[in-house]
């Protein structure tokens, strides 16, 4: 598998499985998704709204996640997502392999994650 | 402040609009950052500035946010893609790996090539001979007649003319009945005088085989007995040039012109390309004492059985000519005719269905030795993909869709590798002419069809499929976590690499098993040839020369024949290097020629016995040039000549069952080859002359010497025996030139020993089946050997962790050696067991194929076990020594 491959689907794997993680708890809008990847990884993974979207958009094709407009009194409408039992299933294996993959990394190269 | 607008504003592309849906939303962020950012305390102008980058961050990813969507579809693979673009997709990326590893792809190619060309190769062999139709038209009708008396079969020839001329008035379950017999002559007349094997038939076997000339016209019933011939058309071109206008010319055969009245295309020539022109033959009447054998063909009637059409043949014959003696000369045993039918197709190629179908077992057994040996070396490769494979899967590759990637690597692998093996196949199949014995059947319709195209591909995906599935399946079976957790250094045991070597070990068990069966096979074969080469026929074949000199009527007399021979005898005997030169008329190792009937008076005073024997003329020095032993009395001397009393030589064969105790007492009528009156006294008894070895039976002889009995040559053909110092090929020359002093019309046969005449005959397929059998033998262990080898290196080096703990904690190095020894020990005593089982079960298949060994012969068994434990050893030995010479510090710190 070629490097830039390989990177591609890190930083892919990794994005959704931030958003899976926020959306385990409770249904949110896209930037409330936003800015809690922001503060959650204190900056340290910088994730913008511009690759936000097209994320979600693929998420919500590959049924991990759906969206929906909801209109609250007094508000305008906002669409909220929420994760689904794919994307339950998804979270779980990734968590898995992220655990597995981080605790590997320490041990190879003594990186720590934060 | 309208955020929709300034996005539909920023972010639309002429032609090509983005959802309102999508454009809503994303008013809605930068409506929330505009707040966000007020709220934090910012001015205005700061507020908006932020949401403006924001934009155009947007604006740069604008492709990918044109649209969601709104269909629920199945879930897509990690990779996008899917379909036939995901294929092509694969079959790049297969393609990038390939190149990216070009000698391993190298190693995998070759090997799948070697397999799949033999294969291929013995299947164009198998295809040409057992499965292609006869060249001519209607072939499962064409059937062959074999008569027998009493349940005796003649011991020349299949049909007498007794048995076919009852049977030509009429018949009903035949279309029409031919004849034919072998006659080998000198053509002379245009250009050199060269010698032809030609076919005397009967006009109606151009109808029983409905052959078409390709030139001019066949010979019919009303030609047989005429000087005409049909020329094959090989000896059209190469003897007459391809001339148009031939039919009319004039050949000359023996000496007799014959003339040209058609062409026959090569394809359709009877019965085999190597016959060269047709003359006609006319079945002769039979009277009291002269039975005429020949071969005969004959075409059934639609829907007739063979059954029937020897019923018919028997009742009829039961209305031919009584022949008598003759019969029992013929047959060994009288009684009514019978004729036994068989398909034309089983008698051309029967004898060579077992050995074909038994080789072709044994190259698929060897192409499944390479196929595993790929598959070990994907596995071996599968380790370090694991992790590869295990983070596409993780990111949703599905095991269906990993699984295709590796098929298609395979298969690009395995097309590659078929591809370099139909090649090597039609290689083989141009040189397979010049290496299968001359009369091997069918020989000559070697080709490459697309049948044995169809094969090359079915066994190239099969071969594709095994070696992409074995790792798949292992694949499929990886636990990612476990996979992604091996950080390279781990023991072996605990990870899936444990697996993978157990699984390579695994295959290599299996390789030995089949190398096994491979090795016993081959053993089997190669000591039945060598049997039959040492076989003792009672004679020495390996120092003496042989060559048949044809003096054909009616430039020949048979005293003149006599005269030339003996004129050949003389100049070779003063010639330095030759011990013993003898002339025969009939060639020594064959049970070819003439037999007669005889009748003695009983050994024990009773009943007259009926006797048939071979009579054989010989000259003085015969028995001592074919290195004939004597038994009992002596062989002709020089007091043997023409004034003295006539005597005879007999074999063992003649005198245990006609003259029993007292060989020496008894006397020969000399009617036996045509001399009225006169007997002559038994003076010698010699061993048999075993044509084949032992699997023919040897029939009664008597030797008469050519200075006693003054009949002359009959034959056309007599046989030149001559026994040297140590090199006979040496002599040929010297031979050579003695014919041509002797008579510079003459033209030798080949000039070669008994010895290479025996194997380019009856010894010609045994050794081929043995050479066979045997590469396909040593090409196993070689790869089995190899694979070994690696593997073991493999865990070697996987496990160098461990012994170097292990070497710490106080391991000696024999410990050490024998951990890695007893790995590959055991696995070669498991294949060698499974082999054992498996050679028991399929030698039975081999059995008719044997001679002097049996299929279970236990030095055979217990050879190839030795043989297989040495290999192995051999290739454990490197690993165990790498493994024993590690350094514990260095194996540590690794």
């Amino acid at each position: 598998m070629g490097t830039s491959m390989l990177e591609r689907e890190l930083k892919r794997g990794s994005t959704q499985l931030l958003i899976l993680a926020l959306l385990e708890e409770r249904e949110r809008h896209g930037y409330e998704l936003a800015r809690l990847i922001d503060e959650g990884s204190r900056g340290v993974i910088s994730l913008h709204a511009a690759s936000l979207y097209p994320t979600l958009y693929r998420m919500e094709h590959s049924q991990l996640i759906e969206g929906r407009w909801v209109e609250k009194a007094g508000q305008r409408r906002r669409r909220y997502y929420r994760i689904t039992r794919a994307g339950r299933a998804m979270l779980a294996s990734q968590r898995n392999v992220w655990d597995t993959f981080f605790h590997a990394l320490n041990r190879l190269a003594r990186i720590t994650t934060a | 402040m309208d955020w929709t607008a300034r996005l539909r504003d920023a972010l639309n592309a002429p032609r090509r609009p983005i959802e309102d849906d999508v454009i809503e939303e994303l008013a809605q962020h930068a409506r929330a950052l505009y707040e966000q950012a007020r709220a934090d305390g910012c001015a205005h102008e700061e507020a908006d500035a932020r949401v403006v980058r924001e934009i155009d961050r947007w604006r740069a990813e604008s492709s990918s946010l044109r649209h969601r969507s709104r269909h629920a579809q199945p879930p897509p693979p990690a990779s996008t893609s899917s379909g036939i673009s995901g294929l092509w997709q694969d079959a790049r990326y297969a393609w990038r790996l390939v190149r990216r590893q070009p000698g391993f792809a190298a190693v995998v190619i070759l090997t799948m090539a070697l397999g799949i060309g033999a294969t291929t190769s013995l299947f164009t062999v198998t295809n040409a001979v057992l499965m292609r139709p006869l060249p001519w038209p209607g072939e499962d009708r064409l059937v062959v007649l074999k008569e027998t008396r009493g349940g005796r079969t003649p011991r020349f020839g299949s049909l007498s003319n007794a048995a076919y001329l009852a049977w030509t008035d009429r018949p009903a379950t035949i279309d029409a009945l031919g004849a034919w017999t072998i006659q080998n002559v000198t053509l002379s007349g245009a250009g050199d005088p060269e010698r032809l094997r030609v076919v005397a038939v009967t006009a109606s076997m151009f109808r029983v085989l409905d052959i078409k000339p390709s030139l001019g016209a066949l010979f019919g019933d009303k030609d047989e007995g005429t000087s005409v011939v049909v020329l094959s058309e090989g000896l059209w071109r190469q003897r007459f040039g391809g001339d148009p206008n031939v039919v009319g010319r004039i050949a000359r055969f023996d000496g007799e012109p014959r003339t040209i009245v058609g062409v026959v295309p090569d394809e359709s020539g009877y019965p085999d390309r190597q016959s060269r022109a047709w003359i006609p033959y006319r079945v002769p009447l039979p009277n009291g004492n002269y039975l005429a054998m020949f071969e005969a063909v004959a075409r059934l009637k639609p829907g007739v059985t063979t059954d029937q059409a020897a019923a018919e043949a028997a009742a009829r014959g039961r209305f031919a000519v009584n022949t008598g003696m003759t019969t029992l000369a013929i047959f060994g045993g009288d009684g009514p005719i019978e004729v036994v039918v068989r398909p034309l197709r089983d008698a051309i190629t029967g004898d060579v269905r077992r050995p074909l179908i038994v080789l072709l077992g044994a190259v698929v057994l060897l192409l499944l030795i390479a196929i595993t040996n790929v598959a070990s070396l994907q596995l071996a490769r599968a380790t370090t993909r694991r992790r590869e494979l295990a983070i596409r899967a993780a990111l949703g590759a599905s095991g269906a869709r990993t699984v295709r990637q590796l098929l298609i690597e395979s298969l690009l692998l395995g097309a590659a590798g078929g591809a370099a093996g139909f090649a090597i196949a039609v290689l083989v199949q141009r040189g397979a002419g010049a290496v299968l014995p001359a009369d091997f059947p069918r020989i000559h319709e070697l080709g490459i069809d697309g049948r044995v195209g169809l094969f090359a591909a079915a066994i190239s995906i099969a071969a594709s499929a095994i070696v992409g599935v074995l790792p798949a399946i292992s694949v499929r079976r990886v636990n990612l976590v476990a996979s992604l957790a091996e950080d390279g250094t781990s023991p072996v045991g605990l990870g899936g690499r444990a697996s993978i070597a157990r699984s390579r070990l695994m295959i290599i068990g299996g390789q030995v098993a089949i190398a096994c069966v491979l090795l016993v096979g081959a053993s089997l074969l190669g000591r039945t040839f060598i049997a039959l080469l040492h076989a003792d026929r009672g004679y020495d074949p390996a120092l003496v020369l042989s060559t048949p000199i044809s003096m054909p009527a009616p430039g020949y007399s048979p005293e003149r024949r006599i005269a030339v021979l003996s004129d050949i005898v003389a100049r070779l005997a003063a010639t330095p290097g030759v011990r013993h030169v003898g002339i025969a008329s009939e060639q020594p190792w064959t049970p070819g020629g003439s037999t007669s009937s005889l009748t003695l008076p009983s050994p024990d005073g009773g009943a007259p016995v009926a006797v048939q024997a071979s009579p054989r003329l010989v000259s003085t020095d015969y028995f001592a040039a074919l290195g004939l032993r004597v038994m009992i009395g002596r062989y002709f001397d020089d007091r043997d000549n023409e004034t003295s009393q006539p005597v005879v030589v007999v074999n063992d064969t003649f005198a245990r069952r006609y003259l029993r105790d007292k060989p020496l007492e008894a006397v020969i009528p000399l009617a036996v080859l045509g001399r009225a009156q006169g007997t002559a006294a038994v003076v010698g008894v010699v061993e048999d002359v075993r044509y084949i070895g032992a699997t023919a039976t040897t029939l009664p002889e008597i030797y008469f010497s050519f200075r006693q009995v003054k009949v002359g040559l009959r034959s056309t053909t007599g046989t030149l025996l001559v026994r040297g110092d140590d090199r006979p090929e040496r002599l040929a020359n010297v031979v050579r030139s003695a014919v041509r002093q002797a008579d510079d019309t003459l033209v030798p046969g080949t000039i070669m020993t008994v010895q290479d005449r025996l194997l380019l005959t009856t010894l010609a397929r045994p050794r081929l089946y043995a050479v066979l059998l045997g590469s396909f033998a040593v090409a196993a262990l070689i790869v089995t050997g190899v694979g070994l080898f690696g593997v073991l290196s493999y865990t070697v080096a996987q496990r160098t962790r461990e012994l170097g703990v292990r070497a710490a904690l106080g391991a000696r190095r024999s410990d050490i050696v024998v951990l890695v020894l007893r790995q590959g020990m055991t696995i070669i005593a498991l294949g060698v067991g499974v082999g054992l089982v498996a050679s028991l079960w399929l030698t039975r298949f081999m059995t008719t194929l044997l001679y002097g060994v049996t299929a279970r012969d236990g030095i055979t068994y217990a050879a190839t076990v030795a043989v297989l434990f040495l290999v192995a050893a051999v290739a454990c030995v490197v690993p165990a020594r790498r493994a024993a010479r590690l350094d514990p510090l260095r194996a540590l710190r690794s």
